[in-house]
């Protein structure tokens, strides 16, 4: 009985119609209106979740055309928490399938890199390793290493300039707002800053470095990541992009194997 | 290990938010205690647990839930519960509260404190989930009165006795959200005072203060202005009745300056030390 009513009552505010109208007392204003203000309530909280998380989309389309797209997301990817924190990393999906945002093909890619920067602010905390722990391991056992990344690490690549889209687009931003549309792909590696614990930073990786750091999320072994990375820069200075990642805490863990 | 700072029943607390952390580390300004929305701090790292870390040092903590859910006839969320288990034992907050609310069902959120149908179903029912969350969190929670804009036809237990009912048989402490009667009070068109006759002195565990909007049709529970003159006076009168019981002012929209909060906190203290003085007199 209980549960009737509440699967009714979600329905109906999420429906907009006014099913339920019948299991709730009229008296000064009517069933209809009440269920109109809980499903504005409902829908500004949805709303105010979704602004918090992608500030760069909402500057990038404007506050009238994010709050119809924000409204239309939540119909079709709806909240699975009480967590609101946890709620809008559909919206990436969500953008690459709406119509009216069809003339912004880049707005999916920067809505993941929001999505990346909300996550990597959220992560647990992991100390950077000790480069000795390393050394002690005998050259023969380094091929089947299986290097860890710090768990705010992520990595995305998009064939637009997103993370200058990103930039000109924070409060503090000042200067030509230009973005160059030629400029190559990006491939950006997100994390936090292991020295203050805090700070999220976004910057680009080389190709190969990046390759590499992919297959160190997928656990590949030491080798399988060196392959995967000289596959695509034959020249590339894996030990030096390798120990950098190291001392930035990039990689914040090994296992022998 | 209990956390440093006890809780104050004289001084009021302020519900801390995000724009007033660095205000509050800087001025550490003399406040009863600070309360927190648990799920704030359901992350695993980075920023926010820092900063609660931090306020820990100089205040009592009372962590405040807004997505558990008691009221929903979907399971209790297992994920979010050990979330919350993990910051109460990390932060052993001084209060430990829910809503008496539903906010999603069959798996789908809203994420808004949607009211129950007030059956003994529903009584039944949050007994039960309230007894699920004391086990699982090993202490005691406090249930927070909800304001509403709608009420169920089913309905036939009044609100005021369905909260005494439930702290009553869940063992539960009530958190006394007086903006909140008095919204209901208004939209719903019944006396405040039968409400705050109805619950027992010594269930109240926390008092809640807010302010409201009128829409000139209904009463909106914004937490966006300062607490009207009309709850200042239940407020009273609920002091008289219950005694000095911790009060934390909440303001969540249109956020103002900390003074501003702090200004509202310290009314509320006035009130809660005038109480505290009578009842010195009278003893």
């Amino acid at each position: 009985m209980l549960r009737d009513t509440q699967i009714s009552v979600a329905a109906s505010l999420l429906a907009g119609d006014t099913a339920i109208a019948a299991q709730i007392r009229a008296g000064k204003l009517s069933a209809a209106r009440r269920i109109e203000i809980y499903r504005h309530n409902v829908f500004a909280n949805l709303r105010g979740a979704l602004k918090d998380i992608y500030p760069v989309v909402l500057a990038v389309v404007g506050e009238t055309f994010f709050l119809r797209a924000a409204d239309e997301h939540a119909r079709a990817h709806p909240s699975r928490s009480g967590d609101l924190n946890r709620f809008g990393g559909d919206l990436a999906v969500f953008l690459g399938t709406y119509p009216h945002a069809a003339a912004l093909p880049y707005l999916p890619d920067v809505a993941r890199l929001e999505w990346a920067w909300h996550e990597a602010f959220h992560a647990a905390d992991a100390q950077a390793f000790d480069l000795a722990d390393l050394a002690a391991i005998p050259g023969d056992g380094h091929a089947a290493l299986r290097f860890l990344l710090h768990p705010t690490v992520r990595l995305i690549k998009s064939q637009f300039p997103i993370l200058r889209i990103w930039e000109v687009n924070q409060p503090a931003f000042r200067g030509e707002m230009e973005v160059d549309w030629d400029a190559p792909a990006d491939a950006l590696l997100i994390r936090r800053d292991t020295t203050d614990g805090v700070t999220v930073l976004i910057e680009r990786v080389p190709a190969a470095g990046f390759a590499f750091l992919g297959a160190l999320k997928k656990n590949a072994t030491l080798d399988a990541a060196t392959s995967a990375a000289l596959g695509i820069d034959a020249a590339f200075d894996l030990q030096g992009f390798l120990l950098e990642s190291v001392r930035k805490g990039v990689i914040s863990d090994f296992m022998k194997q | 290990m209990f956390s440093r700072h006890p809780l104050s029943s004289t001084c009021a607390g302020i519900g801390l938010r995000t724009p007033h952390y660095q205000d509050v580390i800087a001025a550490r300004p003399e406040v009863g205690f600070l309360e927190v929305h648990s799920e704030n701090f359901f992350g695993d790292g980075g920023q926010p647990p820092k900063y609660l870390a931090r306020f820990r040092e100089d205040y009592a903590i009372s962590t405040h839930g807004v997505g558990l859910s008691l009221g929903s006839t979907d399971p209790l969320a297992a994920n979010h519960l050990q979330k919350l288990k993990r910051l109460v034992d990390a932060i052993e907050p001084v209060l430990v509260s829910e809503h008496l609310c539903w906010v999603g069902v069959n798996g789908r959120f809203l994420n808004d404190l949607l009211p129950l149908p007030y059956t003994p179903e529903s009584l039944e029912h949050v007994v039960r989930r309230v007894g699920e969350v004391q086990d699982f969190l090993k202490r005691p929670i406090l249930i927070e009165n909800v304001s509403s804009y709608l009420e169920f036809v089913d309905s036939n237990i009044p609100e005021w006795e369905f909260v005494r009912e439930l702290a009553s048989r869940a063992g539960c402490k009530i958190l006394l959200d007086v903006n909140n009667i008095y919204v209901n009070a208004i939209n719903h068109d019944f006396d405040p005072l039968t409400y705050l006759n109805a619950i027992a002195p010594g269930s109240v565990g926390e008092i809640h203060l807010a302010g409201f909007e009128d829409t000139g049709e209904i009463l909106i529970d914004t937490h966006g202005a300062a607490v009207s003159d009309a709850v200042w006076r239940l407020y009273e009168y609920a002091i008289a009745r219950f005694g000095a019981v911790p009060t934390l002012i909440e303001w969540d929209t249109d956020i103002p300056a900390l003074p501003v909060l702090l200004g509202e906190a310290h009314k509320a203290s006035r009130i809660l030390n005038a109480s505290a003085q009578r009842l010195g007199h009278a003893a």
